[in-house]
């Protein structure tokens, strides 16, 4: 309920502020706080005044120790190309000379990262209670790149493919296409927060209808990073 | 940073730095998988959200300013606030009063007793300590478990205005306590 802080002024900001830190607001209404933070300097540092403020309540959380996903987490972040230091920049420009005129070598190639750095700046999990299947999702706004990749549960049984679908606040699915085994990439204009990344069990190939007619295993809400 | 490992581990993370992410997961991760598990309730789920949480991390720690805020404070924060989209991404999100009341019941005195004792903890309690017996708890229930306006009142059996109106004015006494 954002509706106050038009006519509150920077007070209805402070409260709207303490309501986000305190985690009581709709998904809506956390997304549209989450996009001002980005831009608006006064209310970010509102929100970590508040952040602090009401941080010695993290005392109440007793620790569970936690399972070890390390691993996991590692093989997901570091198998995405690192991102190069900028005195590649060059090396950048040299190699794209090199593809452009069909000379590049596999030398170079091991030598020196390409500069094909993945910078997610929006992710998504997709899971299901009781359902083992997760994947994880990212997207490069630059690069207008999604890239998802199955990281709990097993490929589809025979003769049926995962299709992943996006759903946005009109609510009508969109296939992305079906995923195969590996990490898949993809091309994708634009992502906001707040739209529904879903994946359903299909026929071999993919729904033949453009909508999903197996069960929707898993979903979750794509949210900036 | 002699007083905040932490933060000093977050800035190593920054530089890239793998080994210090591992210590990080080492030393940080029990309490927010505590924090993941409280909000979201069953372990599975936490533990899709911890994977989440620390890729999270890895990616954002240039954005820690470690003289505005203690690293664990910064690291609980990207945990409760993910695990709050979590909760109210589901499908019956602000629905099941039942689990909104377990969750607010929940007394789990813990290590804050404990805590208590310290300068700043105590602090904090003694301004809860000038809220009414349930506002203080509705406002304790959202903070910790991650309650939704709707949950607190559907447990707290008010309206769901009332309900808005007890937290702002407690949030107000709050800040006026707290920053005296």
């Amino acid at each position: 309920m954002t509706q106050p802080t038009e006519d509150m002024g920077s007070e209805g900001d402070d409260l709207l502020a303490a309501e986000y830190v305190l985690g009581v607001l709709s998904l809506a209404d956390r997304l549209a706080f989450g996009a001002r933070l980005k831009s608006d300097r006064v209310l970010a540092e509102r929100t970590r005044v508040w952040e602090n403020r009401l941080a010695d309540l993290n005392d109440d959380y007793a620790p569970v120790p936690a399972p070890d996903v390390l691993h996991r987490i590692e093989k997901r972040l570091f198998l995405l190309p690192q991102r190069p230091p900028r005195r590649f920049a060059l090396w950048g420009g040299l190699l794209g000379g090199l593809v452009a005129a069909g000379l590049l070598v596999a030398v170079v190639l091991t030598q020196f990262p390409l500069p094909t750095g993945f910078e997610p700046s929006l992710t998504a999990t997709l899971t299901a209670e009781g359902q083992p299947l997760v994947f994880a999702a990212s997207y490069d706004r630059e690069k207008a790149t999604l890239r998802i990749e199955r990281t709990g549960g097993t490929v589809a049984e025979v003769g049926k493919d995962y299709e992943l679908w996006l759903i946005d606040a009109t609510g009508v699915p969109v296939s992305l296409g079906v995923l195969g085994d590996t990490l898949v990439e993809t091309p994708l204009a634009e992502l906001l927060p707040g739209i529904v990344l879903a994946v359903s069990l299909e026929p071999a190939g993919g729904s033949a209808t453009g909508l999903p007619t197996g069960p929707v295993l898993v979903s979750g809400p794509v949210t900036e990073i | 940073m002699a007083d905040d490992p932490i933060a000093a581990l977050l800035i190593r993370v920054a530089a890239q730095d793998r080994t210090a992410f591992r210590q990080l997961y080492a030393d940080t991760s029990s309490k927010l998988f505590g924090v993941l598990i409280r909000i979201l309730g069953t372990r599975a789920e936490a533990e899709d959200a911890l994977q989440e949480v620390y890729t999270r991390v890895w990616l954002k720690a240039g954005r820690f300013e470690a003289g505005k805020g203690r690293g664990m404070t910064w690291l609980i924060t990207i945990a409760r606030y993910h695990a709050i989209d979590r909760r109210r991404a589901r499908p019956s999100a602000g629905v099941d009063g039942e689990d909104a009341l377990l969750a607010v019941a929940d007394p789990q005195p813990g290590p804050e007793s404990v805590m208590s004792a310290r300068g700043e903890a105590g602090r904090i309690a003694r301004c809860f300590d000038t809220l009414e017996a349930d506002r203080a708890a509705a406002v304790k229930g959202a903070y910790l478990s991650g309650l939704s306006y709707q949950e607190l009142a559907q447990s707290f059996n008010v309206p769901l205005n009332t309900m808005r109106t007890w937290l702002r004015r407690s949030l107000q006494k709050l800040k006026e306590c707290l920053d005296q």
